[in-house]
């Protein structure tokens, strides 16, 4: 009897312990059924596309949509693993050249894809980006997301006489023009930018090149040194609002004057434009600006920059490669999805053969009707392909650091990038750093 | 050997069974990975000791590692002196203060919130230009210019202590009015018609037998402390912003993992963090039992 009971309580404690995993693997189990594609990402932008994809295909997908916070963390176990693993997933920016080269994505360049054919469909810095360090196409991206610089119509009127986009980039074409403008700006009481991190798109200035390079060397070119008085420079000569990205007063500054406490002394003053790219516009002006709509216009600045983006392509060991290629092919190259997509949310696309059709005739209402999509398109095109290295997310932040701390006066410029120095060869202990 | 009952086993079964799959695994795993130079993806490659090696000479290690002590220092000498010298008011047989349970759940609140929420209303407070902090401060006249507070290294050290001992001082305040009610009122009514002041029964009755409480909150308090992660890393920019000043050990653990894929060297930290928390536990046992043990026992 003493016996029997006991059988039945450790069987009662075992089956409780493995509850969690037999239930777990069954719902999966009849998941694969049910559906026929899984997807990962990191944002509810292919709700839509995956919904339209459904309908025409007649079949069931599934979106597991994970903040970007966590997203790397997340997908790495799945995809090495291969358990739970979607058949496609997307990859932002800041880790695409590190998931390009890991093998997680399917070698798009072979048969049946081919994609490798396409490149001359594409704006090149895009295509480039999707390929792995041996020149195979591994992701692709339907959109570019070429920079530019924001700035209130009425406020560039009042101050340099002209609203016409192309007549204020030409006076914001290099970083010297940028400062006059800024002493302008000055004089009338605006602030050029809302801060100085504002200008860190234009470090490359007209000699682009990549953080690291072919021989594991990290180089600081001259430019991006010179970056550091930039900074300084509208920093010590107030040219800006103090109001750093994504801080209350940042948003704050869109839409209407803001305080700036500066040597014992309190003024307002309107921030004249903020350095966003395309999904700047959508995500972050048309959510935050109220009153000043239509008071907009973008143009460029001293150089071509871009700043995000999503590439997604097909999970290697997925069982259903030939749908999953299908949604790729969906997403990045199909004339009727990518027309009607482009319509609907502004997203300026990277396949030209849809972008040479559409572009003509955009206007956007926010931007005083400006045709934001052939500026941008033309911005693009301007990009020099390969200079994305996997250690530029990390690099930018600890070179900005340093830049930060020769701005508020804590460090000498030598001392900042001799540090700068020590820190990116403490992150990455393979990367050469010049001995200074 | 029949008389052995082997149902006691399956019993705890169910115990192992996790402890070996998730922490004993990791451990391990953790061990062999310190000696690799794991990216995170791919084949780990054996490299010996050189993790530990960089550990021992690494100056951004020895930073974090006294930036660690730097904050939680000042965090638990605050949040201690905090908690006494409440307990020594709620405590005292001449004041009799009413309310005290109404005040222990105002002083336990802040540690129910969710650190990032704190991080972001304390992000806000702190703020250089538009912060509640600075403009209070501007309009009492104290300063003229706004002190960007997570700007300075100091300041940005001394704000993260703070903000722990806001949130932890209600709980050891708790902590120590248990320990106190568990002291006999004798000693204390003894102590009054003798003719002590409060300070001679505070530092003479409710100090030397509180002690066991004290060594406890001291103990999870440290251990806690040389795990301080969340504030530095959502306070600035996560890799110990300003100046490398809220760089501690855990940030810089989870930095060299998740930030810049050194596994490897990153489990050998997380092993160098062990080792010095190892040897201070053992330093603060020894404080603990090594003087009893010199008593009398008592029969």
């Amino acid at each position: 009897m003493k016996r029997k009971l006991s059988i039945f309580l450790v069987s009662i404690l075992l089956v409780g312990l493995f509850a969690g995993c037999s239930s777990d693997s069954k719902t999966s189990g009849n998941g694969k059924k049910d559906v026929d594609l899984r997807i990962w990402s990191f944002t509810d932008e292919l709700k839509k596309p995956i919904k339209t994809f459904e309908e025409k295909n007649g079949v069931k997908v599934e979106l597991t949509i994970v903040p970007i916070a966590d997203y790397p963390t997340k997908l790495k176990p799945v995809l090495e693993s291969g358990v739970g693993a979607p058949d496609v997933f997307t990859g932002e920016i800041a880790f695409l050249k590190q998931w390009v080269d890991a093998g997680y994505w399917e070698n798009l360049s072979e048969k049946p894809y081919n994609a490798d054919k396409l490149s001359d469909k594409y704006v090149p810095y895009v295509f480039d980006l999707g390929k792995d360090k041996d020149g195979d196409v591994r992701a692709l991206s339907w959109q570019t997301t070429p920079g530019g610089i924001y700035y209130k119509r009425s406020i560039a009127k009042e101050v340099l006489g002209t609203d016409d986009p192309t007549q204020v980039g030409e006076m914001m074409s290099s970083m010297d023009k940028v400062f006059e403008v800024a002493d302008k700006m000055k004089a009338k009481g605006y602030s050029m930018f809302p801060d100085e991190g504002a200008i860190r798109w234009f470090t490359q200035g007209d000699n682009p090149q990549p953080w690291v390079n072919d021989k594991n060397e990290l180089q600081l070119t001259d430019e991006k040194m010179e970056y550091m008085d930039y900074s300084k420079k509208l920093r010590n000569n107030q040219y800006t609002a103090l109001a750093p990205e994504w801080s209350p007063s940042w948003f704050e500054g869109m839409d209407k004057p803001i305080k700036v406490k500066e040597g014992g002394k309190e003024k307002e003053t309107q921030v004249f434009s903020y350095v966003l790219p395309t999904w700047g516009l959508h995500s972050v002006l048309k959510t935050n600006v109220k009153e000043s709509v239509g008071d907009w216009a973008v143009t460029s600045g001293p150089s071509p920059y871009f700043w995000g983006g999503t590439w997604l392509g097909v999970y290697n060991k997925s069982d259903n490669k030939e749908l999953a290629y299908k949604f790729v092919k969906m997403m990045t190259q199909d004339d009727e999805f990518l027309t009607s997509w482009s319509k609907e949310t502004g997203d300026v696309l990277s396949y030209l053969p849809v972008t040479e059709t559409i572009k003509d005739d955009f206007s956007d209402k926010f931007l005083g009707g400006q045709n934001n999509y052939q500026f941008f398109l033309d911005q693009s095109t301007k990009i020099t392909p390969g200079i994305v290295t996997k250690y530029d997310q990390q690099l930018d932040t600890l070179y900005g650091n340093a830049v930060q701390q020769y701005v508020t006066g804590k460090k000498s410029k030598k001392e900042a990038i001799k540090e700068f120095y020590q820190k990116a060869h403490n992150a990455y202990p393979d990367i050469k750093v010049p001995k200074k | 050997m029949k008389n052995i009952n082997r149902y006691g086993y399956f019993f705890i079964a169910p115990f192992w069974l996790v402890f070996l799959v998730f922490s004993i695994y990791p451990v391990a795993l953790t061990f062999y990975y310190s000696f690799t130079n794991y990216t995170g993806s791919g084949e780990a490659q054996l490299v010996g000791l050189a993790n530990y090696k960089r550990l021992l000479t690494d100056t951004y290690f020895v930073e974090a590692f006294f930036n660690t002590w730097k904050i939680w220092g000042v965090n638990f000498a605050l949040q201690m002196g905090l908690a006494l010298i409440l307990a020594m008011i709620f405590s005292d047989m001449r004041i009799k203060l009413k309310g005290i349970a109404f005040f222990r759940s105002i002083f336990y609140l802040p540690n129910l919130i969710t650190i990032s929420s704190v991080a972001l209303l304390f992000g806000i407070l702190l703020d250089w230009q538009h912060g509640s902090l600075n403009m209070m401060l501007m309009k009492l006249g104290i300063i003229s210019d706004p002190i960007n507070w997570l700007n300075e290294p100091t300041s940005a050290q001394l704000s993260v202590s703070l903000i722990l001992t806001w949130m932890w001082f209600g709980h050891s305040f708790i902590v120590v009015m248990a320990g106190v009610s568990g002291i006999s009122k004798d000693y204390y009514e003894a102590a009054l018609i003798d003719g002590a002041n409060r300070w001679q029964t505070f530092s003479k009755i409710t100090i030397p037998l509180l002690k066991p409480i004290l060594l406890y909150i001291m103990i999870t308090s440290l251990i806690g402390g040389l795990q301080l992660f969340d504030l530095p890393m959502l306070l600035t920019d996560g890799i110990g912003s300003p100046d490398g000043s809220l760089n501690t050990m855990v940030l810089y653990l989870y930095n060299q993992a998740f930030k810049y894929n050194n596994y490897g060297y990153a489990a050998a930290v997380a092993y160098g963090l062990f080792v010095i928390t190892l040897i201070f536990s053992a330093f603060i046992f020894k404080g603990m039992y090594g003087k009893e043990r010199k008593q009398p026992r008592q029969v």
